[in-house]
């Protein structure tokens, strides 16, 4: 029997506080994709970090190609022809393709680069991998799927023979999902090994050869295979229970309109519009969900609505007052309540404590002030009742932000912006990245709000969530809204077809 | 998971430990290692290390010493604190000290001009520097808003341009005085009715008896420590600022105008820059010269950052600082090089950042762990709340 | 000069009564000799080394230890301190027994005065008090003409100049410097009235000292004043002046030094031809008066001016490069002298 061309024995990881991987074993053999699937959290990112040298398992031995290795750095994992695709690219945008590709592992020659020789070597493998991509285009207009494939082509340039895709689809529209789908084919049938991590279950049955599935921090299922493993069977063992499912029951829509936006236009400082000529209405006690493949003006329609991008042109009215010049904080203070994309970044000061993040925009309003100074007691006293309302799992509302899970980090952010009778929800991704059970927690928040007659702006990359709680979709594409779909009657499919303009 | 804040980042904002033990102790650790370090730099450049260090703390002990460590630990706090405002929002203002020169000349023309009766005059002249200190900083401020310009760069500049325009206005012909066949220039001298008497009255009154002078506006300095502190911790714009520095994105989402933000703070910093030649104008030299003391507001910096941009730690490092700037002499006097003290300062300033991160580290760590453990115990916030 | 050139403060226990039993910390021969006279010196910022006022200090401390048998104490001044320090400075000498104390620059001219009232048994010296005033009983200024001797070098360049332009290079913007320009200006222009003076240079604007220490601006200035056609340049820019005179030097042109005679100093040997001559301020000569004067009991309070007539200001020779013009500039020291030239200060 031949060597396998990755195998993982009892790999241990500990790290403070959050889930550690327990006990793992892992085979992969040559030529295979192998999926790895698991909820988010579940230790897949951390196992994969072990793999590719850049985290040491505590206990446990990583054999390549049947001979056991310690690697210490990617370096060490390159060297070993294991390479990995990032989720979030890292690549030059006013460099070429070829340029980025060769960066770091530049081929010399009498002391200069050799492009003739790279760019002879990348056409080589282009071709022979289908991965189609010219070598002197330069990245900045290249599409997301072009430079998952210029991603790709540099793990391969570097001498990989095991590569490594972490959540690869998250990015793609499902077009460009089959298209890397036939590249991964393409690599396996020249040899290569492909290491694909999802949570995707359909993704996952539809081009893996082998599946195993991660839950807390251990595998509970090896190499499973496709053709004997149905998507439910798959997601039970993710989550170790049912899956909650986005949806929402009768309508609650009132004809009073919360948000009228008409002919809302952003600009690049460069003049570029990106949010263009943007005209869309919510009513109290709605849901209008906005779909798009990342990158198409949804988070520049949603600083301006929030007041943090100025509008060109356009009118924000909202409960019938015309906001478009109003900043941000008389905006929140009016009843804008605001989830952001990167709950990191935007939505916490990671440092502070639960307390100090419960006020954070709202910082002037009560019960967290009281004029120009700050009511630490009503605060505190307040976030106890979101921890509780909201099942935020923390012992107390004195540690940091930084230091729950990021579900828990979510349900704080949600009961926050819940709290003080909001009138317009502006929610941007608010259940990425998170457990099941909070995902589940946050619909149910927004449901009850909605009932409530709280109007939601939805913008989500999660084609299910959006059609099963919206009662009105729109579609971005390139800054402008291209079409309003019916979320009853929608597909996923077709909703990625019109999220790309494949049709209208 | 956190995202980590960058090391040089934390060591900027003053993060450090929050538990109570780990705040005195680090700072305890941190003086202990760099005391450790400068023996062994004093054995190396030849001297006894414990008679020399002997030697710093009985001149340093002296009365007179004390009156002069005091005085120059105002100047020194007074600055730092200028500078930690703009530290907690990682603005760094390089500028205040060409903010507290231009305020102090400006400041010092006018109170030689003035004849009010005590206490307006004073006023007038404080106020005054704070403005002028304000409006200066303010330039930076508005440069960075309007035009992205980083205020590092402008306030270097700024400074180069506050010794031009220094140089430029005293002058015999404008803000300073004719002394014949003198080698200084120097405003006019501030009539008396609008100095600032020294503290030592007050103080042997309750039985302290300090020769020479001690600052009469050292009790500013306290009260700009307590008002910054109050500020900091207990006020919405304390709040804005502070998440402002700690996560800029999360700021401007909650509402926090990041342009209204840096202009207030530059201008807050500024003025409180322009304090920091007043205890010595009003109380001291009465006049602004050539012998002015400069360099103060570099000192400054240093003494943020040692002293966390915490209005307590800042005390504690400019009072430190002074003690060993008042003691470089009595170095000299042992053979030992003054420069020994700069080093010394650097050891201390480069052993609290390092300790203090190293520090934080370790308790985010625990914290971390500390939740997980907690939650897993079943002590749950959530829980409890729900009875379950 | 001003602060940024050299303060020195000799402090000397001139009779050793009292056995300083504080001594120093560790390694001061303190308690030797009960005999042995006890000079310390503390310099402005800069101190020794800096070529210049400092090491003029300097050598006249050393020529004190050497001839009058002392034993002495340096200490230098930091950089931007305030007057507080230069007076606890003075006082932890004072405090320490020294019975002479010593400040070099007009800045301590104010804490000499106040230190002297609470040591009324110690005697103080300050160089180049300001404004010329000092009062106490144990209190002495000594006071220079600088513009004097900058008077006669400058009548040197004037003639010595082939393109008819000279040059001034000052340290540092402040008062004592614009003595130096107005006596040479003054000087040249008297010798020959259609010789052009280049507008002086001033390397730094206070409270940057850097004027006075950092040889590259000097360098920097000097070829400025190179390019623009004149061939005789003086400096009075301490430190920062080995940069003009290597320049000049360089050049081939004409250097005049300043405080010492340059052309004996080691590290200008290489262009030491090319210096015409120095404006020599004998602050040594100053240092030394004062402690003989204690020594000897011929110690009197009050100022001490420093002029081409006692030759507490001159011009050097050294080089031989003056013996052409040296009668002639003799006889202007002499109308100097008698009063009938009276230079100007501004």
């Amino acid at each position: 029997m031949p060597d396998a061309a990755v195998r993982l024995t009892g790999i241990t990881k500990r790290f403070p506080g959050v889930v550690a991987n327990r006990d793992v074993d892992l085979t992969i053999e040559r030529g295979e994709v192998h999926a790895l699937c698991g909820e988010n959290g579940a230790g897949k990112s951390t196992l994969m970090k072990i793999l590719y040298g850049m985290q040491r398992p505590d206990e446990g031995t990583v054999e390549i190609d049947g001979e056991q290795v310690v690697l210490r750095s990617p370096a060490d994992a390159i060297a070993r022809g294991i390479g990995m695709v990032h989720q979030h690219f890292k690549l030059a945008d006013n460099l070429t393709v070829l340029e980025n590709v060769i960066l770091g592992a530049e081929p010399r020659r009498f002391g200069r680069i050799d492009f003739a020789a790279a760019r002879a070597a990348i056409r080589d493998m282009s071709a022979r991998y289908g991965l189609r991509v010219d070598p002197d285009s330069l990245v900045q207009p290249l599409g997301v799927g072009d430079r998952q494939r210029v991603e790709i082509l540099k793990v391969l340039y570097r001498g990989a023979k095991v590569l490594i895709l972490d959540e690869p689809t998250a990015v793609l529209v499902p077009q460009e999902v089959d298209e890397l789908f036939a590249n991964l084919r393409e690599l396996r049938a020249e040899g290569l090994t492909v290491l694909f991590i999802s949570h995707k279950l359909d993704e996952v049955l539809s081009v893996a050869d082998a599946i195993s599935v991660i839950r807390r921090g251990t595998t509970v299922a090896t190499r499973l295979d496709p053709a004997e493993v149905t998507a439910r069977r798959l997601a039970e063992l993710m989550v170790g229970s049912e899956l909650p499912t986005p949806e929402l029951r009768e309508s609650t829509v009132t004809d009073e309109v919360q948000l009228d936006v008409a002919g809302l236009t952003v600009r690049t400082p460069e003049g570029r519009a990106v949010v263009d000529d943007v005209s869309l209405r919510i009513r109290r006690g709605e849901i209008v969900g906005l779909a798009g493949v990342e990158g198409n003006g949804q988070g520049e329609l949603i600083e301006a609505l929030m007041g943090i991008r100025p509008a060109a042109s356009g009118t924000i009215r909202y409960g019938g007052v015309d906001v478009t010049h109003w900043p941000t904080r008389r905006r929140r203070e009016a009843g804008i309540a605001y989830i952001p994309e990167d709950r990191h970044r935007h939505g916490l000061v990671l440092e502070a404590p639960l307390w100090e993040n419960r006020m954070l925009g709202h910082q002037t309003e009560r019960p967290n002030a009281r004029g120009p100074w700050i009511d630490r007691r009503g605060a505190r006293r307040d976030t106890a009742r979101i921890a509780a309302e909201y099942d935020v799992r923390t012992p107390g509302i004195d540690v940091p932000a930084g230091a729950l899970s990021g579900g828990n980090q979510q349900k704080l952010i949600v009961g926050r912006e819940m709290s003080g009778a909001p009138k317009l929800l502006v929610a941007a991704h608010p259940t990425r990245g998170i457990d099941v059970g909070a995902q589940a927690a946050i619909w149910d928040a927004l449901r009850a709000a909605r009932a409530a007659g709280l109007a939601v702006l939805l913008v989500s990359a999660d084609l299910e969530e959006l059609i099963g709680m919206s009662d009105t979709l729109h579609v971005i594409l390139r800054g402008r809204l291209v079409a309003e779909v019916d979320p009853r009657s929608v597909t996923p499919e077709d909703l990625g077809s019109a999220m790309t303009g494949a049709v209208s | 998971m956190s995202k980590k804040v960058p090391a040089w980042q934390a060591v900027l904002r003053g993060l450090g430990p929050r538990g109570m033990a780990l705040r005195i102790g680090a700072p305890v650790l941190a003086l202990l290692i760099s005391l450790g370090i400068t023996m062994v730099l004093l054995r190396v450049t030849g001297a006894d290390p414990v008679s020399s260090v002997q030697a710093m703390v009985d001149y340093g002990t002296t009365p007179n010493s004390v009156v002069d460590i005091l005085n120059r630990a105002t100047r020194y706090y007074l600055s730092a604190v200028a500078v930690a405002i703009g530290f907690r929002m990682a603005l760094l203002n390089i500028g205040v000290d060409g903010q507290y020169r231009l305020a102090a000349l400006l400041a010092a023309a006018l109170a030689g001009a003035l004849s009010l009766p005590a206490p307006f005059g004073q006023i007038l002249t404080i106020v005054a520097a704070m403005v002028v200190g304000g409006l200066w900083a303010a330039i930076a401020g508005v440069l960075k808003v309007t035009r992205g310009v980083s205020e590092v760069l402008s306030t270097i500049m700024l400074n180069s341009i506050a010794t031009g325009l220094i140089a430029y206005l005293l002058n015999p012909k404008r803000l300073a005085e004719m002394r014949p066949g003198s080698n200084n220039i120097a405003t006019p001298q501030v009539p008396s009715s609008g100095r600032v008497g020294a503290l030592n009255g007050a103080l042997s009154a309750i039985g302290i008896d300090l020769p020479g002078r001690l600052y009469g506006l050292l009790p500013v300095a306290i009260v700009v420590g307590i008002v910054f502190w109050v500020v900091v911790n207990y006020t919405r714009f304390g709040f804005d600022l502070k998440v402002s520095g700690l996560a800029p994105g999360a700021a401007e989402a909650s509402g926090v105008s990041a342009k209204k933000m840096i202009v207030v703070t530059m201008v807050t910093s500024g003025a409180i820059a322009g304090l920091i030649g007043m205890p010595e104008l009003l109380g001291a030299s009465y006049e602004y010269s050539l012998n002015f003391p400069a360099g103060l507001g570099f000192t400054g910096i240093t003494v943020a950052l040692l002293g966390r941009n915490h209005p307590l730690g800042i005390a504690f490092a400019a009072v430190l600082f002074a003690f060993l700037d008042q003691t470089s002499d009595v170095l000299q006097e042992v053979e030992v090089p003054k420069e020994i003290v700069g080093v010394m300062q650097g050891v201390v300033v480069l052993t609290v950042v390092i300790v203090y991160e190293l520090v934080r580290r370790f308790e985010i760590r625990r914290e971390q762990r500390a939740v997980a453990g907690e939650l897993a115990t079943g002590h749950d916030l959530a829980r409890a709340g729900k009875g379950r | 000069m001003r602060r940024g050139l050299k303060v020195s403060l000799v402090a000397l226990t001139g009779t050793a009564l009292t056995l300083t039993a504080a001594g120093c910390g560790g390694k001061k021969a303190a308690t030797s000799d009960q005999k042995t006279v006890k000079v310390g010196l503390a310099f402005d910022v800069g101190g020794r080394g800096d070529q210049s006022y400092n090491d003029s200090a300097a050598r006249g401390l050393e020529r004190v230890k050497k001839e009058l048998k002392v034993t002495t104490e340096e200490i230098s001044a930091k950089q931007d301190e305030p007057d507080a320090d230069k007076e606890s400075r003075l006082r932890l000498l004072a405090g320490k027994g020294y019975q002479m104390v010593i400040g070099i620059g007009f800045a301590y001219t104010a804490a000499v005065l106040k230190v002297a009232k609470d040591y009324p048994n110690t005697k103080f010296l300050v160089v180049d008090a300001d404004q010329c005033k000092v009062s106490g009983a144990n209190v002495l200024g000594a006071c220079f003409s600088e513009e004097q001797g900058s008077y006669l070098v400058g009548a040197a360049a004037a003639l010595k100049s082939k393109t008819g332009t000279i040059g001034f290079i000052g340290g540092v913007n402040v008062p004592l410097i614009h003595k130096f320009e107005a006596g040479y200006d003054a000087g040249a222009k008297k010798v020959k009235p259609g010789i052009k003076v280049l507008p002086g240079k001033y390397l730094t604007q206070p409270p940057n000292f850097d004027g006075f220490k950092n040889p590259a601006l000097g360098s920097e200035a000097a070829q400025g004043q190179l390019d623009q056609g004149a061939d005789v340049i003086y400096h009075a820019a301490g430190g920062a002046g080995l940069g003009v005179i290597k320049t000049v030097g360089a050049a081939g042109k004409w250097a005049i030094g300043v405080d010492s005679d340059q052309y004996a100093q080691p590290a200008l040997a290489a262009v030491k031809n090319q210096i015409l001559t120095s404006m020599v301020k004998r602050v040594d000569l100053s240092v030394y008066d004062f402690v003989k004067s204690v020594g000897d009991g011929t110690f009197k309070a009050g100022t001490k001016q420093y002029n081409l007539a006692n030759d507490g200001v001159g011009f050097a020779v050294s080089g031989g490069h003056m013996d052409d013009i040296k009668a002639q500039l003799d006889d202007l020291k002499a109308q100097i002298v008698a009063g009938k030239i009276v230079v100007p200060t501004e």
